[in-house]
Formats: C-alpha cells, structure tokens, sequence
C-alpha cells in the first residue's frame, strides 16, 4: 500500500481566497453569457472570448492546482505542451 | 563512508516519494497532464479547423444559456475539490467526505447535463456519423465527457479511502493528486465552452 506524505511545497491559499477565486470564475462565467447573448461582432467577440477564458484557466491553474505556490517544475511541465500547441496554432493560421 | 551516507540519505528520499526534490505522485500527475495537453490539443486543433473552413448551421443550435450554467456547475465542483483538500489538511475528515459527496454529484449533474445537450443535438438529426460538424463536435465534447466520468470514479474511490479514514492532516497526497485531475478536466472545459458555443 502506498504510503500518503505531505506534499513538500509553500504554504497554500486559504479558504478565503478559494471563494474569492471561485466568485470570479462566476462572475467572468456570467459576463461571457451575457456578451454571447448580446452579439457582439465577430473581431471583438474572438479577443474578448479568448482572454476571458484564458483568465479563468490561470486562476483554476494557479489557484486551485496550486502552481502559484508549488515547484516551478510543475508549471514547465505543464506550460510546455501548451506552449507547442499554441505555437503550432500559430503557425497554421500564418501559413 | 561518505558514499555510503549519500546512498542512505537517497534511499531514504526515495522511499519518502521525494527523490528529485518534487513528490514522485505529483510529477507524475503533472507529466500525465502534460501528455493530456497533447491528447486535447490535437482534438481542439481539429474542431477548429473544421470550425473555421466549414462553419456549420448546426451550431446555431447549441444552447449557450443551458451549456453556461453547465459550466458553472463544473467550476462550482472544482470549488468543493479545493476546500475538500482544505478540510483534510487541517484534519477535518467529514468536510472531505462532504465534499468529496458534492464533487460526485456536481460532476454526475455536469454529465446528465451534457447527456440532455446530445440528446437534443440527435432529436435535430446531428449525430456522430451525420456532419463534420457532429464528428467534430460530438469526438472533443465526448471525450470531456468521458474524463469527468473517470473524475467521478475517482472521486467515489477517494471517497471510499476518506470512509475508511484513509486520509489525514499529515497524509492527503492521494486527495490532491485527484484535485489536479479535476481541476484540469475543468481548465479543458473552459477553454472547451469559450472555442465552441462562444466564438
């Protein structure tokens, strides 16, 4: 049987700061259903969409995965492969 | 002398899980996650590139209303993994297994939900086989749909080890490594809900 430990990081967030970060996950959730209700044109609509959601991924990554306050190592592992994606994205819309 | 003091001192780590200096368990979970980046990124690529060259009339039949609220049951699970983790770091071994409960049904709510979306899509003839747009749609949001049923499996079996007091304030690797999966499955979902009922 495996033996559980203690994780050997920093200290983590509090509960406090784990609702502050969930209100703004509701909160940009409620704002990305509203814009999509209005409509909003096509160029605006992509940027708004993309970094809002990107904002929320951050804060889940940062926050409730504990990147914030764990070994860098883990977020390079984990940004790496994100990195190659969007690099390949990239590529592809240039070409 | 010395030698043999070092081999002590690294067995001795490696028996602790922290022979790099990282938790063994953890880095693992983080690689697995890293090659799940990979696995998604290929599906996302796909849906958007069908998405962009192929814009389908079927989409405007996603319902962005019910899929947000969707959404916010998934964040609102990712929310009680966290204060779960919380619960048992000081020791609170009924705060895990209460929300560890809500984990499982916010998480089975998410697939009901979902469920009804596909059942809808299918009463209006989309299906898996129908389009490019129901091949792509229904591949990546079906495959999210299977990691959060491997997410809820896990969690009925933290929950089972939290009942049997397998965890404790000094001993919560396993309730953490499982939060890293869900939090991720929920990172997917979010990037997944803004590239395909947003934009």
């Amino acid at each position: 049987m495996q033996m559980e430990t203690q994780s050997p990081s920093k200290p983590r967030a509090g509960i406090r700061t784990y609702l502050l970060v969930f209100l703004g996950l509701a909160v940009i959730t409620g704002v990305e259903i509203g814009l999509a209700t209005v409509g909003l044109s096509r160029s605006l609509r992509v940027p708004i969409f993309i970094v809002l959601s990107l904002v929320k991924a951050s804060l889940v990554a940062a926050f409730y995965m504990h990147l914030r306050s764990d070994a860098r190592f883990f977020t390079a592992i984990f940004i790496t492969p994100v990195v190659l994606i969007l690099a390949v994205a990239v590529l592809f819309v240039i070409a | 002398m010395r030698e043999a003091t070092r081999s002590a001192d690294e067995a001795g780590m490696f028996a602790a899980g922290v022979r790099l200096g990282l938790d063994h368990l953890k880095l693992g979970m983080w690689l697995f996650l890293a090659s799940e980046v990979m696995f998604f990124g290929g599906l996302i690529s796909a849906f958007m590139h069908f998405k962009v060259n192929n814009p389908s009339p079927e989409s405007s039949l996603l319902d962005v209303v019910l899929v947000g609220l969707n959404t916010f049951v998934l964040l609102t699970s990712s929310l009680t993994v966290v204060l779960g983790l919380a619960a048992i770091q000081r020791g609170d071994r009924r705060g895990l297994i209460g929300y560890l409960t809500a984990t499982i049904l916010l998480g089975t709510a998410f697939l009901v939900g979902q469920g009804n979306e596909f059942a809808t899509l299918y009463r209006h003839g989309i299906t898996l086989s129908s389009s490019l747009f129901g091949s792509s749609f229904f591949t990546l949001t079906g495959f999210h749909g299977l990691h959060v049923l491997v997410g809820i499996c896990w969690a009925l079996s933290t929950l089972v080890k939290a009942l049997r007091a397998g965890y404790s304030q000094g001993s919560y690797l396993g309730v953490e490594v499982f939060g890293l999966y869900w939090h991720f499955v929920d990172i997917v979902w979010i990037i997944l809900f803004t590239l395909i009922y947003l934009i």
